[in-house]
């Protein structure tokens, strides 16, 4: 069996942005068991493509692939797809990725599978792995009649790193122009919240937390901790519970602090994204199945409001009066 | 104005899915309870905002799905909605996203839509995939997890503000029809108010079935599923909530946390 792997690279203002070095890693772990051909794609000149080893390289010329557009990047790829007939197209799964991969897979008539967390192989072939039902349950797939475009998500695979042959590089001039799309602005709205960075200890809320007064519990319990802070999940952000600048996850920050405590948490593959890196992961929530526990060294399956006055109860009996830590938040 | 808002009814997510015997996709038992997919709840009522700024603006809501998905269509009429379809749709295995998206892109070719509205994603499987190919499908723009929309009519276009990552945002112009897939936080979905459900009850949901053969396809399928493998120890503590509280300042005491 012999496998054609197309790879979209993922760029931002003319730059390779490091995921795609990933997808290639993933590409490669297929490339080897098949004797595969790995194109990477590069929509529009790219700076840095050199860097790329271990693939072919084809970039896409066209004043209208300034910038992303949906329009531009689709027909991008369907340009190159028909160049090099891929059976495997691998896009990342990030705000670019996921909004035009989707078209690719229905232009081309093939299948579509997003947010894959990793590969399988079996004797008859390769299988992908995600997460679905609310993150409960693993799902395996298998492609259908090929093209099968997958989006991978950032850090599921490492990024590739090992010096390979360097492929050939050709180019297409094209003449993509968006006709129903235009940018307008790009904006960087100050997200910095410098107490979350800095923060050994993260108390993060969920949805279970159920409503804007048992807030006060979260920050309490933060306070039994030193160089403490308090985060959201992406619902408590848009409940209003917590700013978004403390919202953890793909949409998000990403955090590794030394203790991150989950509150009523369910844990999607988008949540999970952001917080995976925390040294030890401790989650509460009255759901026995939530999906967080598999990613939690201590699971505690209880109602928040029962739970955390308790522990803040046990914290304050081994605090000695008067040298209460201070929390930094 | 003519929108579409494609909805999909999720299973509650406390409720326990059952894995079936051959592996290949799980249900849920008579107990579960079911409700609007909360980014598709966003959606419409995005799409209801629309209809009170522009006059003469019907919003028609689709579902697809067994007889169950008629309950989350009612419940759109009685947000506000004007007219329900459902596609009818009963299946107990994997259903492609690309088949869900021919399916609804069918139903929307004779209907001239100009503004089609979705959630970004689902809640339960998080695909992100039926949007984003209805557009394709449709030969329509499309734009995923806007958080801001503002039509043009003059213009026949609309304006959008997407989430990109790590909390950049983009904004852009979309000429209609187009299809947006809306993220949380746009707004907050209203209430049904009581003369919308006094509406709702003598609205009826236009029922459609089988349209398009979905066998003549070969699209992904699952083909094994598991319990999701634990990625860490996932120690559980176990008694009162006293004990556990005392257990876990033991735990983190002992690694130097507390």
């Amino acid at each position: 069996m012999n496998h054609s792997i197309m790879i979209m690279c993922e760029q931002s203002e003319g730059r390779i942005l490091p995921v795609t070095y990933e997808l290639i890693f993933c590409a490669s772990l297929i490339a080897d068991r098949y004797d595969s051909g790995i194109t990477v794609v590069l929509p529009g000149n790219i700076a840095g493509a050199d860097s790329i080893s271990g693939a072919d390289l084809l970039v896409i010329n066209s004043p209208g692939l300034a910038e992303y557009t949906c329009e531009g990047w689709e027909k991008a790829a369907l340009l190159a797809a028909e160049q090099i007939m891929p059976d495997i197209i691998i896009i990342a799964h990030t705000s670019t990725g996921y909004d035009y991969a989707p078209r690719v897979a229905a232009l081309l008539e093939g299948g579509c599978i997003t947010s894959v967390a990793g590969i399988e192989f079996i004797p008859d072939g390769i299988r992908y792995r995600r997460s679905g039902f609310h993150g409960k349950l693993d799902l395996l797939y298998k492609a259908g009649k090929p093209p099968l475009v997958i989006t991978v998500l950032p850090g599921a695979f490492p990024a590739n790193v090992q010096q390979a042959e360097p492929g050939t590089i050709s180019y297409i001039n094209a003449a993509i122009d968006p006709v129903f799309t235009s940018n307008l602005q790009f904006m960087i709205p100050d997200q910095s919240n410098t107490e979350l960075e800095h923060a050994e200890v993260i108390i993060a809320a969920g949805k279970g937390i159920g409503k804007a007064e048992n807030l006060q519990m979260i920050r309490e319990m933060a306070s039994c901790f030193s160089r403490s802070a308090i985060a959201g999940s992406r619902v408590a952000c848009d409940n209003g519970w917590i700013e978004y600048n403390a919202q953890v996850g793909l949409t998000g920050k990403k955090v590794a602090p030394l203790l991150y405590v989950a509150c009523g948490i369910s844990g999607s593959m988008q949540h999970i994204v952001g917080m995976k890196d925390s040294k030890t992961v401790v989650s509460i929530n009255r759901d026995p199945d939530v999906a967080i526990f598999r990613h939690s060294d201590i699971c505690i399956v209880e109602e928040l409001e029962k739970f955390i006055p308790e522990f803040i109860r046990e914290a304050e009996k081994h605090t000695v009066k008067g040298k209460k830590q201070i929390p930094i938040y | 104005m003519k929108i579409l808002v494609c909805i999909k009814q999720v299973p509650d997510q406390e409720s326990r899915p059952t894995v079936n015997q051959a592996k290949t996709w799980a249900g849920y038992d008579e107990n579960a309870s079911y409700w609007i997919n909360r980014y598709d709840e966003h959606a419409v009522e995005e799409a209801l905002r629309i209809r009170e700024m522009i006059p003469k603006t019907v919003v028609d809501i689709v579902s697809l799905g067994p007889e169950r998905v008629k309950s989350a269509i009612k419940r759109c009429i009685e947000m506000g909605a004007d007219r329900g379809f459902h596609l009818y749709y009963d299946h107990d295995d994997y259903l492609s996203p690309s088949i869900k998206s021919r399916l609804i892109a069918e139903f929307c070719k004779n209907q001239e839509y100009d503004l089609i509205l979705t959630g970004v994603m689902s809640e339960d499987m998080m695909s992100g995939q039926t949007g984003p190919m209805i557009a394709a499908r449709l030969g329509v723009p499309s734009a995923a997890s806007v958080i801001k929309l503002e039509i043009n009519p003059e213009k026949q276009s609309i304006q959008v503000e997407r989430e990109l990552d790590s909390g950049h945002r983009c904004s852009m112009e979309l000429l209609l029809p187009a299809l947006v897939a809306v993220q949380s936080g746009i707004n907050r979905p209203r209430y049904p108010s009581l003369s919308n459900v006094m509406r709702a009850k003598n609205t009826e949901i236009t029922e459609i079935r089988g349209t398009v053969s979905t066998s003549a396809y070969e699209y992904e399928t699952v083909e094994r599923i598991s319990e999701v493998g634990f990625n860490r120890t996932g120690i559980r503590l176990e008694g009162t909530p006293a004990e556990k509280a005392a257990a876990l300042w033991q735990l983190l005491h002992e690694k130097f946390l507390l």
